[in-house]
């Protein structure tokens, strides 16, 4: 009897604890977050939900929007697409979000995708690849869907016009085999031609794999001047090891998933000299005053350094400021057109000139990234740094 | 460069990806050789492994030498926990019972390392240096070279223990019919977690040295163990020689499919040869 009454306390207190939580989010704005905070992206997706967290308590503190603050509802996609399929479900049809920020990867941006058009909530993913935003047949409406890192194609036009200018014109390429890697393989050998580049080779690995010899060996038995990895994680560090093993003297170039200070650490000597596009945020102190996004990308280093320290754990990298464009933008959205979906999705579609952590955004209705290649410089690996080249 | 360099060098890539396949496999192979079931705690013992050396070395500051058996014996030490608080306690001896457990168990450590490294990536350093071997023109790490010979080594140290010593022979008694083996007078208890110790130590041992190749995170092992587990069924489930040769046939499967034919589909290659192998022998190649 006395178990059951300890039992009944406890049950009466949670309740009174949930009921509090539901009467105090009544008149918070929801926003679903759903990012990899396990498997095996979750290196990218935890600091990302960090940052989200970051930018949400400056909206609030700043007075949220239009006067009522902005609950975050957070969720785990695992990297796994099924999961991150539910957990869309759950924030249009059960948790009625306002919006949606995330998820992380490719894969499971393009599994939701169709999920968010038919629940019609206006969505800003912080994934790496194109396809969320394309249209087409195959590809599906992308009404609903933004995304705030840079376009694949973006960052190959980027670096393209960096090896045209150095006159590296025959290229070997090696690509990751996942979502995110084949993307950017298409728009190399795409776009080549308009950069009078040649791909002599073309090489993919897993992204799981621990040894690249084999598919380097090709690539350079191909006679290339330069070698264009495509990957994100650990498997871009052991292409630049195995290289350096190989003995391999040809220029490396990266993806701009990979300047973040773990590239360096996990591969050690051999990343020294390797290139790669990447945000004005890695090089933030080779920035003119004059550049509109310093500011904006000093006021972000300093939050996340300073106050809230994220930086012991995950230093700051190339997707840090992606989370914080993204909430930015539909806060802003919200703050002229409110909650409404319709609304909030036409208001986001006419986002002009915000300057951002990643860039200065123009999104359209063609385009729903708004970012071109002035948001992207070219950094180098010098002396276990990353500093601009140039 | 020649012909036979490349082939030289898709090999010694091969090899690469082969010994750090045997080496897990050959975790794999000591459980069941013990308590006659699959532990799928095994590829965390892996991640252990790497994690133990790397706050030896980074957090307290101790050298290599004593850092690596230091780490060892850890997850030596983890082993045992996992055997006494983990599966003991179920006091099942249905295999399907018990391999379940060691998922649950697997999902339970990679969230306690989740919870104390974090989930970023970290590198570990090798213990033989980093500077390639050359030899007639192609490369290979001496890391590598140190995963072989150890596992070798370990392989010929199992075969003593497992046929030799007075412990090796209880473990082996107790994996054919528990029963029997009380009866005799053999303390099964004991026996079950002294296997789980070298369950953890083999595994601690593949985490210290496959980690500087691989890099270090908490699902590392999880990513390698699927090739491990595919190896140690290649090379036939149980037999120690062939772990290393299922796993040195996958790898150069690999390397040298995405060598001559496309790297794209070498995956595909390895393992359509891995069924044809199984269909001619369901056993595994070494397997009884």
């Amino acid at each position: 009897m006395k178990r059951m009454n300890r039992l009944t306390a406890v049950a009466v207190a949670l309740m009174l604890v949930f009921a509090g939580s539901s009467a105090a989010a009544e008149d918070a704005i929801k926003i679903g977050a759903f990012f990899d905070l396990s498997g095996p992206a979750a290196f990218i997706g935890t600091p990302t939900r960090l940052v989200a967290d970051m930018v949400v308590d400056k909206i609030n503190k700043a007075g949220g929007v239009n006067g009522k603050p902005i609950q975050l509802i957070i969720g785990d996609t695992e990297g796994d697409p099924a999961k991150a399929v539910n957990i869309a479900k759950k924030f249009i049809y059960k948790d009625k979000v306002a919006a949606i920020i995330g998820p992380t990867r490719t894969g499971t941006g393009m599994a939701v995708k169709k999920i968010i058009h038919s629940g019609q909530v206006p969505t800003f993913m912080t994934v790496g690849g194109d396809p969320v935003i394309m249209g087409g047949e195959k590809l599906g409406p992308f009404d609903w869907v933004f995304k705030s890192p840079q376009r694949s194609s973006v960052a190959v036009k980027r670096l393209y016009m960096y090896l045209q200018e150095k006159g590296l014109t025959k290229i070997a390429l090696l690509t990751a085999s996942d979502g995110f890697g084949k993307d950017g393989g298409r728009w190399l050998t795409k776009l080549a031609p308009e950069f009078g580049i040649e791909v002599v080779a073309q090489e993919a690995f897993g992204p799981k794999d621990t040894d690249m010899t084999a598919q380097l060996t090709n690539a350079k038995n191909a006679g290339p001047n330069a070698l264009v990895v495509w990957t994100i994680g650990p498997a871009g560090s052991i292409v630049s090891k195995n290289k350096a093993q190989l003995g391999i003297d040809l220029p490396l170039f990266q993806c701009h998933g990979l300047p973040d200070p773990k590239y360096i650490e996990l591969a050690g000597k051999a990343s020294e000299g390797d290139r790669m596009p990447a945000t004005k945020l890695m090089v933030v102190d080779a920035l003119p005053d004059t550049d509109p996004q310093k500011p904006v990308i000093e006021e972000f280093i300093r939050l996340y350094t300073d106050v809230y320290g994220y930086d012991k754990q995950f230093p700051i990298n190339t997707h840090s400021g992606y989370a914080w464009d993204a909430i930015m933008m539909v806060a802003n959205a919200m703050k002229q057109a409110g909650i409404n979906a319709d609304d909030l999705r036409a208001a986001i579609e006419q986002t002009k000139g915000y300057v951002g952590v990643s860039g200065i955004y123009n999104i359209t209705p063609e385009d729903h990234n708004g970012l071109d290649v002035d948001s992207m410089v070219i950094v180098q690996v010098k002396g276990g740094k990353f500093v601009m080249v140039e | 460069m020649s012909g036979f360099q490349d082939l030289l060098q898709f090999v010694f890539a091969g090899v690469t990806s082969g010994a750090i396949y045997a080496l897990i496999a050959l975790g794999f192979c000591v459980v069941h050789n013990t308590i006659g079931i699959v532990n799928f705690a095994q590829v965390d013992f892996v991640s252990l492994g790497g994690m133990f050396l790397f706050t030896g070395l980074y957090w307290s500051g101790l050298p290599m030498a004593l850092a690596l058996p230091g780490a060892v014996a850890g997850v030596t030490l983890v082993g045992i926990v996992v055997e006494r608080l983990g599966v003991r306690p179920s006091r099942s001896q249905n295999h399907l019972v018990l391999i379940f457990l060691t998922i649950g168990i697997s999902i339970i450590l990679r969230g306690i390392m989740k919870l104390v490294w974090g989930k970023n990536r970290m590198a570990v350093p090798p213990l033989a240096g980093e500077e390639p071997l050359r030899i007639a023109g192609a490369a290979i790490l001496p890391q590598a070279v140190a995963i072989l010979i150890i596992t070798a080594i370990a392989i010929g140290l199992l075969v003593i223990f497992f046929r030799g010593t007075r412990l090796g022979l209880c473990m082996r008694a107790v994996a054919s019919n528990q029963t029997a083996a009380s009866v005799v007078g053999i303390p099964v208890g004991r026996v079950k977690a002294a296997s789980f110790a070298l369950a953890g130590g083999l595994g601690g041992l593949a985490g210290v040295l496959v980690t500087p190749i691989t890099t270090l995170s908490y699902d590392v092992g999880v990513m390698l163990g699927l090739k491990g587990f595919a190896a140690a069924i290649l090379g036939g489930f149980g037999s120690f020689p062939g772990a290393v040769l299922g796993g040195v046939m996958l790898g150069l499967l690999e390397s040298l499919s995405a060598g001559y034919w496309s790297s794209a589909y070498k995956d595909v290659a390895a393992f359509v040869v891995l069924l044809l192998v199984l269909f001619v022998r369901p056993k595994g190649l070494l397997g009884k």
